[in-house]
């Protein structure tokens, strides 16, 4: 870094040095380095005023930010608070939604099928039984993650201080439950399909297969980039 | 005082040096390092993820200001920092207490003849 006249200069260095140690796109780093601009300004402001001339006032402002490695670690564990805690909650507002599109589906196919469908799917579709306990279990799971990410990362802290690794590791579980979930569920439409041609809705059918795998895709793709972020923490 | 020996106590001290008014985070730096007498001197850069995780927490809130033609992050103490404080105040108070009587040399055992 050298000591250019221009005051900026050394900002930006510093700060392009610490911004490529944060995940993320640049959009969710611009606050964070904006803030900080705006600091290392008032740092060097009050270099000069303390009589340093402007290219010095500018390095000595960026000596007392200390190493951007210091400080990039701690804004990672922000970023991954934030990303986890986002995952968490669309997880729990997609889960019931999608859940209740298989629910109008199951009823949809129960009405055009006739009465009691409920009790003879599981003798038609093998496994049906066991298959919606899994998708029960893994719902669960999904749900156990989001709101342990969400506790991890919210007002609680103030009384439970959760280490930063464990908010990214709950989303990430929570989101591989979800991947469980809407898989089971497209798996047992499939053996719906295979041994029951005709009697399922398939317009619902349709919806819910779309929303499930729509879901499946972004949950496992969530969980992945959470898995990535925990890592990155120390 | 390194920011080791900091360590846990650093949210408290964030919080106090707020109580008095809403500051930007150099400010708070500065603040920082008057309060104390030059003791705390921190990399201000690590000051900054602290107050965001402060916020997070929902005991300060920022909103951005343009005073003075430069735009810059204002942090003010929530109903909830403020009650934070006052506990880690007693707290803080309980337990230095308790510290310094056990770090005093210990009076010689004073026995009847």
């Amino acid at each position: 870094m050298s000591a250019s006249g221009q005051p900026g200069r050394p900002f930006d260095g510093y700060l392009a040095e610490l911004t490529a140690q944060l995940p993320g796109p640049a959009r969710a780093r611009a606050g964070i380095m904006a803030e900080l601009r705006s600091g290392l300004l008032d740092a060097a402001d009050a270099y000069r005023s303390a009589g340093l001339p402007p290219a010095e006032a500018a390095l000595a402002a960026v000596a007392e930010f200390g190493d951007p490695a210091q400080v990039a670690a701690g804004f990672r564990a922000e970023i991954a608070a934030g990303q986890a805690r986002r995952v968490a909650v669309s997880l729990l507002v997609t889960g019931p939604l999608v859940g209740l599109l298989w629910i109008v589906t199951a009823a949809a196919s129960h009405l055009s099928a006739g009465p009691a469908l409920g009790w003879h799917w599981a003798g038609p579709i093998p496994g049906l039984g066991v298959g919606i306990c899994l998708v029960a279990a893994a719902a669960g799971v999904t749900a156990w993650g989001a709101l342990a990410a969400i506790a991890a990362t919210g007002r609680l802290t103030r009384w439970l201080p959760a280490r930063p690794r464990r908010a990214p590791a709950a989303a990430a579980v929570a989101g591989y439950g979800a991947v469980c979930a809407d898989g089971l569920g497209l798996v047992l439409l499939a053996a719906g399909l295979a041994t029951l041609p005709g009697k399922l809705a398939l317009a619902p059918a349709a919806g819910a297969a779309v929303a499930s795998l729509a879901r499946l895709l972004l949950a496992g793709r969530a969980a992945r980039h959470c898995l990535r972020l925990r890592a990155s923490l120390a | 005082m390194r920011a080791e020996t900091l360590k846990g106590h650093l949210d408290g001290i964030l919080l106090a040096v707020l109580e008095p008014g809403p500051r930007h985070g150099y400010a708070i730096m500065e603040a920082l390092r008057v309060r104390s007498g030059g003791q705390v001197d921190l990399p201000t850069g690590t000051v900054y993820p602290a107050l965001h995780r402060l916020e997070r927490a929902g005991l300060v809130e920022a909103s951005w200001s343009a005073a003075g033609g430069r735009r810059r992050r204002v942090y003010r103490l929530t109903p909830a920092g403020r009650r934070a404080l006052d506990t880690e105040r007693i707290t803080w108070r309980d337990f230095s207490a308790a510290v310094t009587t056990l770090l005093e040399p210990a009076p010689l055992a004073v026995t009847s003849p």
